[in-house]
């Protein structure tokens, strides 16, 4: 569902970056963001990384989940 | 020899979540049964108690992010009513004029981005091409003005109310800060930027897009279902604020306050999912997602608002509403039209904001009202992009929260999305005969939604 987990950009080639979350990873376009580098946070929507977040927030946010789905 | 196959499509390409579908076909290769399953997010409601109430509109937007701000904006309205205030005018404007923003900003990133490559590269196509980048190898220019647009309604809401990803400017009381006049000149230029383009894009997909799928249209995913959405006193839709109105599959309807909810929406917990499936209780007859005979089921999102509202209360999405009854009546059941319907909230979003910022009052300085937690319950209900968003609060004398209940947009459609997945799939699969085509077709049926 319209969950959006921040994703941590590990590899970027042209414009599809490599995501990890936990461990798992998945291929996102960067089409729609700009400025992203590896080692950033990325929120991704279906295959698009929609939104850059820094690291404190994704973090954070990370920590929430982690209790909420534990 | 014969044998029964399930078939998974896992996860659903462009479709945000972990959504898998199992089509389980039988011995002869027809379809038996299909169903949708989708990442629930179950705990939440626990997660939250204990914490002081006001809180919360900063929690909930990290736990959905693609809608940050339409959840933050029913959380404090939650809040706000736990309270008992009212936030003054110009801070419900605030509030109400980023609701509008962050729907034009979805709508233009769910039609280009999500939906287009059915559309201009075609269901048939090869995988390889059908997603994002053929269709802006196919067309350019308009893939770099979507990207141009979507990041100006970002930005405004980035520029004048901070984070777009996890919101905090609306308090419980109204919003943080007033606007001012230059704020207010600069966001309306660019607004009737987005409005443009709006206007271009609905022009550009009834002439160029959907005549080239009036067959697929009358007939993939379709259902009969009722349907749920939000109108102001004088029955034309509202995004931000007004009566529920839920509508039965024969047009007729009935309207209550979200405060009442319970009496009229029911939560049902089938045995093969996590998730809440919400059904109209209001129906008494129960809940069945039968094909032919579907009970207490109904549609969310966009169709759904089109569908409920008398009229729309600006007059450019008004003319499209029009021609659009036109066409497909009402209420019109065909689920590849939620593509249309969003682009007709589209023009409506634009429309609203800009009014919104054409009115000198939305720069007054008085945008917070004083609060003083207490204990109550309050309901605070939006339309997010996806549907009705309800948040559910009580709370204590110190204003800490002791229940919580949640319904997201995307539940109320997770009955109808399982039934139009299992209508594509019955009428698109005979005798074991599969292919990506076929696939993608009843993905596309999935996808109308924007689950």
């Amino acid at each position: 569902m319209c969950l959006a987990i921040p994703s941590k950009v590990v590899a970027i080639n042209d414009d599809i970056a490599t995501i990890d979350v936990d461990g798992v990873r998945r291929k996102a376009s960067l089409m729609l963001v700009e400025d992203v580098c590896v080692g950033d946070y990325v929120i991704v929507h279906a295959g698009y990384a929609i939104s850059r977040i820094d690291a404190d927030a994704a973090e954070e946010t990370l920590a929430l989940m982690h209790q909420v789905f534990q | 020899m014969t044998q029964t196959r399930t078939i998974k499509i896992s996860p659903i390409t462009r479709i945000e979540g972990h959504a898998a579908i199992a089509i389980e076909l039988d011995e002869t290769g027809n379809v038996a049964d299909s169903r949708v399953h989708f990442q629930a997010i179950r705990g939440f409601e626990k997660f939250v108690e204990g914490k002081p109430a006001e809180e919360l509109p900063r929690i909930v937007t990290r736990i959905c992010g693609i809608c940050p701000w339409h959840h933050h904006l029913a959380s404090n309205k939650a809040v706000d009513r736990c309270f008992g205030v009212t936030p003054p005018p110009a801070g419900q404007q605030l509030r109400e004029l980023i609701h509008s923003i962050a729907h034009a900003e979805d709508k233009l990133l769910h039609f280009f981005f999500l939906a287009a490559a059915d559309f201009v590269i075609g269901p048939d196509a090869d995988y390889a091409v059908r997603n994002v980048i053929g269709v802006a190898k196919a067309n350019p220019d308009l893939a770099k003005k979507v990207v141009q647009m979507r990041y100006k309604a970002k930005m405004m809401i980035e520029k004048f109310a901070g984070k777009a990803i996890h919101p905090v400017a609306a308090v419980t009381g109204g919003f943080a800060k007033a606007m001012t006049e230059e704020d207010r000149k600069w966001m309306l230029a660019e607004m009737r930027e987005i409005y443009d383009f709006a206007r271009f894009t609905m022009d550009f997909a009834k002439k160029d897009i959907f005549p080239k799928y009036m067959d697929a249209i009358a007939s993939l995913g379709v259902i009969n279902t009722g349907f749920i959405g939000t109108v102001d006193d004088h029955g034309a839709l509202n995004l931000y604020d007004g009566k529920i109105r839920l509508m039965k599959s024969d047009g007729a309807y009935t309207d209550f306050d979200p405060g009442n909810y319970t009496d009229y929406i029911g939560e049902h917990v089938p045995s093969w999912s996590y998730g809440k499936f919400p059904y109209a209780r209001f129906w008494n007859e129960g809940f069945s997602l039968d094909l032919e005979h579907p009970k207490g089921v109904y549609r969310s999102n966009t169709l759904a608002r089109i569908n409920v509202a008398d009229h729309m209360a600006t007059p450019a999405a008004q003319e499209e509403l029009e021609e659009f009854r036109q066409a497909f009546g009402r209420p019109a059941q065909a689920t590849l039209l939620y593509h249309y319907a969003r682009l007709i909230e589209e023009v409506y979003a634009c429309e609203h904001a800009i009014e919104m910022l054409e009115d000198p009052d939305i720069t007054g300085s008085d945008v917070r009202a004083p609060v003083e937690p207490k204990a109550g319950r309050g309901v605070g209900c939006v339309e997010a992009p996806r549907g009705t968003l309800i948040h559910d609060y009580s709370t204590d004398e110190n204003g800490m929260i002791t229940r919580a209940n949640m319904i997201v947009g995307t539940t109320h459609n997770l009955g109808p999305i399982n039934m139009s997945v299992d209508q594509a799939a019955r009428s698109l699969i005979r005798d074991g005969h599969v292919d990506e085509g076929i696939l993608n077709k009843v993905e596309m049926a999935v996808r109308a939604y924007d689950p």
